[in-house]
């Protein structure tokens, strides 16, 4: 009995890491000469009336592809926001390329983003939700201890979607989108044990791998 | 109280510790929730509008607090203070938006200063929802305020040389609302949330405010020429 019990809980390990991703890419003009002269940014929606493009979830973009190419200089999301204050807010941010034309006939906006130096923005519109939940548990305090009983599991999916707008050109240059899923599981005796599907990670790491390979296409 | 009804359920002093211990919690976790809105405002990046301007905070708008309290059984009573967070977020913006600005506070700052119109903000109003009574997963707040821009002239009490907001008339006048958002997250309390929704609002209140203060209607017409007003 107590052979089995590591091997049981191997298995449901196991399937609990099980999560699916699937990215869709659309681009073109890649930087030619790399990113070693500009920087950029990434950003994420907020308009949305039922909910709001994770901000860790744009730091993990951005963290995923500073990591991966030296030559690229990413501005931190809530740096590059404070710095524009008030021009990127949900309710002022940009939502076209085009509206960013008229951005830019303000002289201290101009002047702040030649400062920063931005050659490419890119726009995560997303989020991470929980689709389906099932199972019970129970759990007790007595004088002698506290436990649980029971077995949980609940799915969750990612669906992000990223759009790249050249500043240079003042062109939509690509779009890509990651669409993640995953089950997690909890099963307790006594101890609760989490088993969690990484689903918004993986996205993350899908979405980031294919915006990494997209800037770093000419160095 | 507690320890007293649970001395008649239960024996052994250790047992009974953890019970009151355990009852005291739930009630301390079930009575209300105080955030003071606290949060760091940026420097808003625009041409400055070239007018002097002067800025009246009441006491009311410096010590602005929502209060809801619990009417049913399950809800938590709410205290949400901005007070402290609008006054920093108001004396942040209006110097980079306006050339000049003074805060004044009494009648000898009237008649220090020169300026071409007070500002007077007024909170009209603050409402918040949290997940627990909208079952979307965002904390949200609202603000509604009443703008005022009024001759400086009309706050002077000359005979008891005092400051007065009583019988002023303003010159232009404007509702501008604001709305503040911040998803559930893990790990994060219904305090923290809230006040990070309440710096969104802030936030919103002074995109809102920059975007339209030159469209408003008395506004316009004030700012091609600021001397008139007086």
């Amino acid at each position: 009995m107590k052979s089995a019990l590591p091997l049981l809980l191997m298995s449901v390990a196991m399937l609990g890491g099980c999560v699916t991703a699937s990215v869709d890419e659309m681009t073109f003009d890649a930087p030619t000469a790399g990113m070693r002269d500009g920087s950029l940014v990434v950003l994420g929606r907020r308009h949305a009336p039922d909910y709001d493009t994770e901000p860790d979830f744009i730091d993990c973009i951005g963290g995923h592809i500073s990591r991966g190419s030296e030559s690229i200089y990413v501005i931190p999301e809530q740096q590059f926001v404070d710095s524009l204050y008030p021009w990127f807010e949900p309710r002022t941010a940009p939502l076209s390329i085009e509206s960013v034309g008229r951005l830019m006939v303000l002289p201290t906006v101009a002047g702040k983003l030649q400062e920063l130096n931005v050659s490419y923005m890119v726009w995560i519109d997303g989020r991470t939700q929980e689709t389906n939940s099932s199972g019970s548990m129970t759990c007790g305090v007595g004088p002698t201890g506290a436990g649980c009983f029971g077995f949980g599991t609940w799915g969750t999916e990612s669906e992000y979607e990223a759009t790249i707008w050249n500043f240079a050109d003042g062109a939509e240059v690509g779009k890509m989108s990651a669409l993640t899923s995953g089950q997690s599981y909890m099963p307790a005796v006594v101890v609760p044990i989490p088993i969690i599907a990484p689903v918004q990670d993986t996205a993350c790491e899908s979405l980031g791998t294919q915006l990494l390979q997209y800037f770093s296409a000419g160095s | 109280m507690v320890e007293r009804l649970l001395d008649s359920m239960i024996s052994g002093p250790s047992a009974k510790r953890f019970y009151t211990l355990f009852a005291l919690a739930l009630i301390t976790a079930c009575s209300s929730r105080e955030v003071i809105v606290d949060g760091s405002f940026p420097t808003p990046l625009v041409d400055p509008v070239p007018v002097s301007l002067g800025v009246v905070f009441t006491p009311e708008f410096r010590e602005h607090q929502l209060v809801d309290d619990a009417t049913g059984r399950g809800e938590v009573s709410w205290s949400v203070s901005t007070g402290v967070a609008q006054v920093q977020f108001w004396s942040t913006l209006l110097p980079a938006f306006f050339q000049n600005v003074v805060f004044i506070e009494s009648y000898d700052d009237l008649e220090t200063y020169d300026v071409d119109a007070v500002f007077v903000p007024e909170i009209a109003d603050v409402q918040y929802a949290i997940p627990l009574y909208t079952n979307v997963k965002v904390y949200e707040i609202w603000m509604r305020y009443r703008l005022r821009l009024v001759e400086p002239e009309q706050l002077k009490d000359n005979d008891k040389k005092t400051l007065s907001l009583d019988n002023m008339q303003p010159f232009a006048e404007w509702p501008l609302t604001a709305y503040g958002k911040t998803p559930t997250a893990f790990m994060q309390s219904d305090s923290d949330a809230v006040n990070l929704a309440a710096v969104m609002a802030l936030r919103d209140a002074g995109a809102h405010f920059i975007t339209s203060f030159g469209r408003v209607p008395g506004v316009m017409g004030w700012l091609e020429n600021p001397e008139e007003s007086q």
